[in-house]
């Protein structure tokens, strides 16, 4: 592992995009990986994991024990400090029965670099868990990243899994987010997506929720903001094959600009008559009500799209 | 008595059809005016061109005047920095947003801001200031919301369309008495409605009808006249006085 010098150079460099200063401060990591070298690993109590470095990443393991509640979440990040040509994560994740966990996984790219992303994660959340996995990215102004990333997820019996994907600074980049599941007797997945793509950003958001059990539950929700001339693609599919299960599919993205290019593709496929799977999708521009109303308080035009894109990607 | 808004020979007609027909209205520095009229008389209509919004930037003739200053053609924010502001008759819901930030945001200027006095004044409790200004909110709460951030704004003139709508029945003092305490505070208070006893609070009224201002003056007269003239009027039921 990394010397302090080495922690400190990556956290300036970090906090410099916005992740929270009180990370490093009160040493919050779980894992901490620069490009492919950890940096950080203080195992969490109830998690067993295993993590090795690779040419171009890491690969980890993660086991989480049946039983298993947390009130911390699992901190994690990987990042990169500076620019190299890619970064491959690959993982696994399986919470075990009656877990309640939540990880906090931070991606950050420094100011400046460019970067190739990949990354490849498989979850299986066993019977009568809940795990939330909560995936924040900060990229610098001046970054510039291609995310490649891919979820494979397993929700057991009366289990709960749910994603969030939030880029919550700087530019999107060309990002492809895959995110699938296989949802069990009355379990739930929840995917949220939460991003906004500036100058020529590229987006594609894909959730692929299969309801094969009974009473299963599946949401997927998407808040896109494309600025300038960005391109944003979200495709939503919802498999309703068993009875009773529901689904719903809720995205509005917003545009801003007169070269923006947005689609939304919304499929739901319902195998069973007692399944019932809806969807909602809007694209426009940001609601005038909205603006209206808080110029009437005074604040400008750009002053009031900023609080209003700033609380739908909350 | 100082005018705080003059409205003076506003006439507008949309897709065609005249809506306001030359409105003529003095808002005095300090009062509380209500506005009445039947649905469709161009209330909001006239709220909407003293604000700007809903593209209502300027009238097609006529003059807004607020302070000595012609507002036609200025946009929300330049109105709202001269100290103007509106509660719409249906408030937006915001995703994401919390009451907290809401009136934050609407107070920012207030030096004195104190945004769960501004909530008690409008009957709610601290406990929403963590409730988000989204759907989640009753019709009432977002309505009481609402008159909340004007209170924690402090413009000088406060449009309010139909405060009372959507308020129940038995809540109707606290907004009269929240509407009183904004005067107190030195907000000019423009307010449309069709409740009696709100109108019963006002300094002034003004019945509007068709486009056109029919009356203006004492509240309880302007009131008295709105519930026996109006609703048999020529206008609107022609057949009643020997039209059509
Ligand atoms: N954008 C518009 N396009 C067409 N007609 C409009 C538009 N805005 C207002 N009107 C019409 O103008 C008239 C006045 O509307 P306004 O909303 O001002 O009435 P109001 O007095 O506020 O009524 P209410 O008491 O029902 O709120 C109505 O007949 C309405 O249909
Ligand atoms: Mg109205």
């Amino acid at each position: 592992m990394a010397t302090k010098n080495v922690l400190d150079t990556v956290a300036k460099k970090f906090i410099q995009i916005g992740l929270p200063k009180d990370l490093f401060e009160r040493n919050k990591f779980n894992l901490l990986v620069d490009r492919n070298k950890i940096i950080v690993r203080y195992p969490a109590p109830g998690v067993r994991s295993e993590v090795v470095e690779t040419p171009t990443g890491v690969k980890t393991k993660v086991y989480v024990e049946p039983g298993t509640k947390l009130e911390e979440p699992v901190t994690l990040c990987f990042g990169a400090a500076e620019t190299t040509e890619v970064q491959t994560t690959e993982g696994e994740i399986v919470v075990g029965e009656g877990a309640d966990v939540k990880f906090q996984v931070y991606g950050a790219m420094a100011e400046g670099i460019k970067l190739k992303h990949k990354n490849k994660l498989k979850v299986r959340v066993e019977k009568n868990a809940r795990f939330e996995f909560l995936d924040l990215h900060y990229n610098g102004e001046d970054t510039f990243v291609e995310l490649d990333t891919e979820t494979d997820a397993y929700i057991g019996e009366n289990a709960y899994f749910r994603s969030v994907f939030k880029q919550t600074r700087g530019r999107a980049g060309k990002v492809r987010i895959v995110l699938k599941a296989q949802v069990d007797k009355k379990g739930v997945a929840v995917f949220e997506t939460k991003m906004i793509g500036k100058k020529d950003d590229e987006i594609y958001v894909e959730d692929v929720i299969h309801l094969n059990g009974e009473e299963s539950r599946g949401i997927s929700k998407s808040r896109i903001i494309a600025v300038d001339e960005t391109k944003a693609t979200f495709v939503g599919e919802t498999y309703g094959n068993a009875p009773r299960c529901r689904g719903h599919i809720d995205c509005s993205e917003v545009i801003r600009g007169k070269d923006v290019t947005v689609k939304a593709v919304p499929v739901v496929v319902v195998n069973d008559e007692t399944a019932k799977v809806t969807h909602e999708a809007a694209i426009g521009s940001i609601d005038k009500k909205q603006l209206e109303t808080l110029m009437a308080r005074g604040l400008t035009e750009d002053e009031a799209v900023d609080v209003i894109v700033q609380g739908m990607l909350r | 008595m100082t005018p705080i808004l003059t409205v003076n020979d506003v006439k507008l007609t949309i897709d065609g059809r005249p809506i306001l027909k030359g409105v003529n209205l003095i808002v005095n520095e300090g009062e509380i005016h209500a506005v009445l009229g039947p649905n469709g008389a161009g209330k909001s209509t006239l709220a909407g061109l003293i604000m700007g919004i809903n593209d209502l930037k300027e009238p097609d003739s006529g003059e807004i005047i607020f302070q000595d200053k012609l507002v036609n053609g200025l946009d929300i924010t330049e109105r709202a920095k001269l100290g103007i502001t509106l509660a719409w008759q249906e408030p937006a819901r915001f995703e994401g947003i919390t009451v907290e930030e809401y009136l934050k945001l609407s107070g920012r200027n207030n030096p004195e801001l104190d945004v769960v006095e501004c909530l008690e004044l409008v009957g709610l409790d601290c406990s929403y200031l963590n409730r988000f200004v989204d759907d989640t909110l009753s019709g009432g709460e977002r309505k009481r919301v609402e008159l909340a951030s004007v209170l924690a704004m402090r413009p000088k003139l406060a449009v309010l369309d139909e405060p009372d709508s959507g308020i129940d029945f038995a809540s109707m003092e606290d907004i009269a008495n929240m509407i009183k305490t904004m005067r107190e505070r030195g907000t000019t208070v423009l307010m449309i409605t069709h409740r009696e006893e709100i109108a019963e609070i006002a300094d002034k009224a003004t019945l509007m009808c068709d486009g056109k201002v029919v009356q203006t003056g004492d509240p309880k007269e302007v009131g008295q006249k709105f519930k026996t003239m109006c609703v048999k009027c020529e206008v609107r039921n022609p057949e009643l006085v020997g039209g059509e």
